[in-house]
């Protein structure tokens, strides 16, 4: 029952791994922490598991916790260190290439677009990683817990300063 | 930048994610997922000592004024002392509430608010510390009484009891409206700003700032 409690967690997992990599990656700028971050949400994912309520998509389930978890992680004071002797140098999202020099003015601008929402308040932060990942308002409204109108009205601004981010390049 | 070009840039990295990104199973399944959230648990233990020292105390008081009911200025010191109790015995209750309402599953604005009010928590000691001053004396007549069984009340002259009772509460209403400014929807203020910065921590200061974050974000 267990053994397959953890199969179906880690294919859920897997299938969203893409969720908490751009959560993890806009939350902790520190490479050495993110880590931390990335075991901290697959702890609490884990601890939620039962409790997933149907009524929520998995990945509106995904978002809320990893974005809380990610949140409380980012306003912790303290700085930490890493503890986790068992991740050596392994991460739980690898991905290849991570270091390698942006060639492409794609990824340039993709570079720019990060260091724009990093350097975006926790819940904007939150507000746009939901928008870029083509949520509809209405589900970014339930999972952050405003209205409709208010996801609109705070997008719309989020992107005109962004139109004048990339203005000035 | 044009939305077009917005879903160029996301479309290229959401390929780059689905080709170069993948999950280390071996880390994941290496990780103690039964560990429970400990600072959770660790505040929730405080504060659940706090209801139980206040409960205590509430009980004790209610007995120290059922005893001296007969004696009018120990039963009201005695109730100036319960109240003041009940308080924080109401505080504490509610923050062992709000602890047990924190589910990360639940809406981030909703969540974020009810942790940052349990981090707020210090700022009711502080109120209540401003709020015993016009009417310290009543701690200090129980203490007295119930210790050293000293009546300080009988040693002292009525008509000072009496001037100093009308000074202390003409305080109470300045004072009332001073502490109803201490709360994060004022922290633009500077004086409140400081004020609260004096008598509590960083922690709790950034929670209070978090709070007004959260309420710009929510209108």
């Amino acid at each position: 029952m267990e053994a397959n409690k953890k199969e179906r967690f880690i294919k859920t997992i897997d299938y969203h791994k893409k969720i908490i990599y751009k959560i993890v990656n806009s939350y902790c700028p520190n490479r050495e922490h993110r880590k931390d971050l990335e075991q901290e949400i697959i702890i609490q994912l884990w601890n939620s598991f039962d409790n997933y309520n149907k009524k929520y998509k998995y990945s509106t389930w995904m978002y809320r916790i990893a974005l809380n978890v990610a949140i409380s992680f980012y306003r912790k004071e303290k700085k930490r260190s890493v503890k986790n002797d068992f991740y050596n140098e392994a991460s739980i999202f690898n991905i290849v290439d991570e270091n390698e020099e942006n060639k492409t003015e794609l990824d340039y601008h993709l570079k720019l677009l990060q260091k724009f929402i990093n350097n975006l308040n926790e819940l904007n932060k939150a507000l746009m990683l939901l928008y870029l990942d083509e949520k509809n308002y209405e589900e970014i409204a339930k999972i952050l817990g405003i209205t409709k109108t208010n996801v609109a009205t705070k997008i719309s601004r989020i992107k005109l300063e962004l139109k004048k981010e990339f203005q000035n390049i | 930048m044009e939305a077009s070009e917005l879903k160029k840039i996301l479309a290229a990295y959401e390929t780059k994610l689905d080709k170069k990104l993948s999950l280390n199973l071996a880390s994941l399944k290496n990780i103690n997922l039964d560990k429970s959230e400990k600072k959770t648990q660790t505040i929730l233990i405080y504060r659940i000592i706090e209801i139980v020292v206040f409960a205590l105390l509430a009980l004790f008081i209610g007995n120290y004024i059922a005893i001296n009911w007969n004696q009018t200025h120990l039963a009201i010191s005695g109730i100036i002392v319960g109240v003041f109790t009940l308080i924080a015995l109401a505080g504490s209750i509610g923050q062992v509430t709000l602890l047990q309402q924190i589910d990360f599953a639940k809406p981030i604005v909703d969540i974020r608010k009810k942790i940052e009010l349990v981090n707020t928590h210090g700022l009711l000691f502080v109120k209540l510390m401003f709020l015993s001053a016009p009417i310290w004396w009543a701690y200090i007549v129980v203490g007295s009484d119930y210790l050293f069984n000293i009546d300080l009340y009988a040693h002292m002259d009525t008509g000072f009891v009496l001037k100093y009772l009308m000074v202390n509460s003409l305080l109470i209403i300045p004072l009332v409206w001073f502490l109803n400014k201490l709360t994060y929807k004022n922290l633009h203020i500077k004086w409140v700003k400081k004020t609260i910065g004096l008598f509590i921590g960083t922690k709790t200061m950034k929670a209070l700032e978090f709070l007004n974050d959260i309420e710009e974000f929510e209108n």
